[in-house]
């Protein structure tokens, strides 16, 4: 998952950077408004965690200025004020959720992750499918209820794919998403990493291949 | 004002004064005709005047009243001496019958004229004109006296009334220099109060002004009371940091619990230091609408839990104070109920009693509920909720810090959907 920080406080902005790659996110950074809005206009994110005081352009008017340019990912606000107009305005010009300062780390990452499932219909933290069952918040994959050993990257390709489902997603953008800008792009890498997980979660044959294109998670369960 | 309206007065009197003088020359006149009239002698088919016509003025020259008598064919029959020595000039009227004709003319020496035709029998002619004039000057020199004694008259009242109200405007306006040169006191530090002795129209401007001196000063001493106290209970917990990290190993559960505790001071002394609190000129806040945007928004941050929500929002419903104020009030008490909500919430805005507050708000979720010993502390003044319980307390501790501050009521009950229910009572 693709994380968009902007944050003026350095010391915050790199301990936010810091736990949210822990975590396996990929993380990009921005320190005012104008970084903020132009990563968010380039970038396909999963989510965004926006201060909104910030400078050059205000969290406020960079959360409606994403809106206008129909960015839609989710966006987390953070506000040291905390005052309830600050955050009734964020919600209203197009935040998903609020977070006064100072957080508890642990709270900010359930959040974010409970946005980032949001968005792709999911209400709890376990995604299930037939006879799969991804749980986002212990990181475990279970098939027909038997434990299943995945790496990083494995569980963070079948996580992007089950949250992205019945659409075409292309080898490109499963790099985009999972790997932070200074890894070694290598598209083949996916497809190993694609081949290993199919054998790890047979008898669920749950990722297609779209020929040329890329791959497909064919989901039967309505989300 | 005044001024035109004496100006308007002396014009309606003069004209009237006019009009008067003119219908009594036109009325002598007449009586002259008539006079005349009644002298005329017939000789044999013709008029013929005596000597002695009953006005004896027709007699004498320059007497200032002349008179001519001629038929319809222009001709003249007879003329008073006075109009003789005098040459005096007719104009020839030719009136109808049994009318008269009224005329003035200019000329050097200006006159009134009246003229008379009848028809009259037994003559050799058909028509007799009766001709009489006066010279104007006697009623022109009435008209001008009265017209000065008019214009020296309303002068004279003009000045004194114009002085009368200069006077009283001075004397009236007396307080208003006063409350001025007060409230330059005031600002200028020299004064607290406006003194009480004002007459009644400006009494309740004083008041008024005085309440919103006593809200200012109450207001910065709050604030300045709540920085002082927010330093100072800081500078404790910074002590223990500082020396707990000159210790091997560091205590971190110590620091952790002393950051806890600064978290907490800063949020409720901000938030004291920050209220507006209740203001002399204030606006009026539609609660209903401010819960209502607090509902949307939350729903949108708790849309995965999907809470239940039930609002009776009665948009009637307005008090006066700040809008951030009630926005914490009702914010923090909503926020509480999702969190700890199971699944529902209920919050109803309604019209309080005439008598009471003018608004009462009921939030209400079916969570664990609040124990007991923090509803004790929420009812008492001086709370310190927020030592009690970390999660619900602070934003609680602010709701009833607010609400005491706008003397309203916070009360804590059980709510019928099995969790908490709070009702805050405001206006």
């Amino acid at each position: 998952m693709r994380v968009l920080i902007v944050e003026d406080e350095v010391h915050l902005r790199e301990q936010l950077e810091k736990h949210l790659q822990g975590q396996g996110f990929a993380v990009d950074s921005a320190s005012e408004g104008e970084e903020g809005l132009y990563f968010g206009s380039e970038y396909d994110y999963d989510a965004a965690i926006i201060d909104l005081g910030l400078p050059k352009i205000d969290g406020l008017s960079l959360i409606k200025a994403l809106r206008d340019r129909l960015r839609d990912f989710p966006v987390l606000i953070l506000t040291a004020r905390g005052h309830w107009q600050d955050k009734v305005q964020g919600l209203e010009a197009g935040a998903d959720d609020y977070l006064a300062k100072p957080f508890q780390m642990e709270e900010l990452l359930a959040r974010l992750n409970a946005l980032i499932r949001r968005s792709a219909g999911y209400a709890s933290p376990i995604l299930s499918q037939g006879h799969l069952r991804l749980d986002t918040s212990k990181k475990e994959v279970r098939v027909a209820g038997d434990a299943v050993e995945l790496t990083a990257y494995e569980y963070k390709v079948l996580e992007y794919l089950m949250l992205n489902p019945n659409r075409v997603v292309s080898k490109t953008e499963l790099t985009d998403h999972l790997y932070d800008q200074d890894f070694d792009r290598d598209s083949n890498v996916i497809e190993v990493f694609v081949g290993r997980l199919r054998k790890k979660i047979l008898p669920v044959e749950m990722i297609r291949t779209v020929r040329g294109q890329g791959y497909r998670f064919v989901a039967e369960t309505p989300t | 004002m005044l001024g035109l309206f004496l100006t308007l007065t002396g014009w309606v009197l003069e004209r009237s004064y006019y009009r008067s003088v003119v219908a009594g020359a036109e009325e002598q006149l007449r009586l002259v005709i008539y006079s005349l009239m009644g002298a005329a002698q017939e000789q044999g088919g013709a008029l013929a005047f005596s000597q002695g016509v009953a006005e004896p003025r027709l007699n004498q020259p320059d007497s200032g009243l002349y008179a001519r008598v001629g038929d319809e064919l222009g001709t003249v029959i007879w003329t008073s001496p006075s109009a003789v020595t005098t040459g005096v000039n007719f104009p020839s009227l030719q009136g109808p019958p049994g009318a008269f004709s009224f005329s003035s003319t200019q000329g050097p020496t200006p006159r009134f004229h009246l003229s008379y035709t009848v028809f009259w029998e037994d003559l050799d002619i058909e028509q007799v004109i009766f001709s009489v004039a006066t010279d104007r000057q006697p009623f022109q020199a009435a008209i001008n006296g009265f017209r000065r004694s008019l214009g020296l008259g309303l002068g004279a009242a003009t000045v004194f009334f114009v002085l009368a109200q200069l006077l009283a405007l001075r004397w009236g306006l007396r307080p208003l220099r006063i409350m001025a040169q007060e409230v330059h006191e005031l600002e200028a530090g020299q004064r607290q109060q406006l003194s009480a002795a004002y007459p009644t129209e400006l009494r309740g401007l004083a008041e008024n002004l005085d309440r919103f001196v006593t809200h200012e000063q109450r207001s910065r001493s709050r604030y300045r009371n709540a920085l002082d106290d927010l330093a100072h209970s800081l500078k404790t917990p910074l002590a223990v940091i500082r020396n707990g990290l000159l210790e091997r190993p560091v205590d971190l559960g110590l620091v952790r619990e002393q950051l806890d505790g600064m978290e907490m001071t800063v949020t409720r002394q901000l938030s004291k230091a920050a209220a507006s609190g209740p203001a002399v000129v204030a606006q009026t806040v539609n609660v209903a609408q401010i819960a209502q945007r607090l509902l949307r928004a939350l729903e949108t941050a708790y849309a995965q839990r999907e809470i239940n929500v039930t609002s009776v929002l009665d948009e009637q419903v307005m008090i006066r104070a700040d809008e951030r104020d009630v926005m914490e009030i009702v914010g923090n008490l909503l926020e509480n109920a999702f969190k700890y909500a199971h699944s529902a919430v209920r919050i109803s805005v309604v019209v309080g009693t005439p008598e009471g507050a003018q608004s009462v708000v009921h939030i209400e979720d079916d969570g664990p509920g609040i124990p007991a010993d923090l509803r004790k502390e929420a009812q008492r003044r001086g709370r310190r909720l927020d030592q009690i319980q970390a999660g619900q307390g602070i934003g609680l501790a602010v709701v009833a810090e607010l609400v005491a501050l706008y003397e309203g009521e916070l009360s804590i009950s059980d709510s019928e959907l099995g969790g908490a229910q709070i009702t805050v009572r405001l206006g």
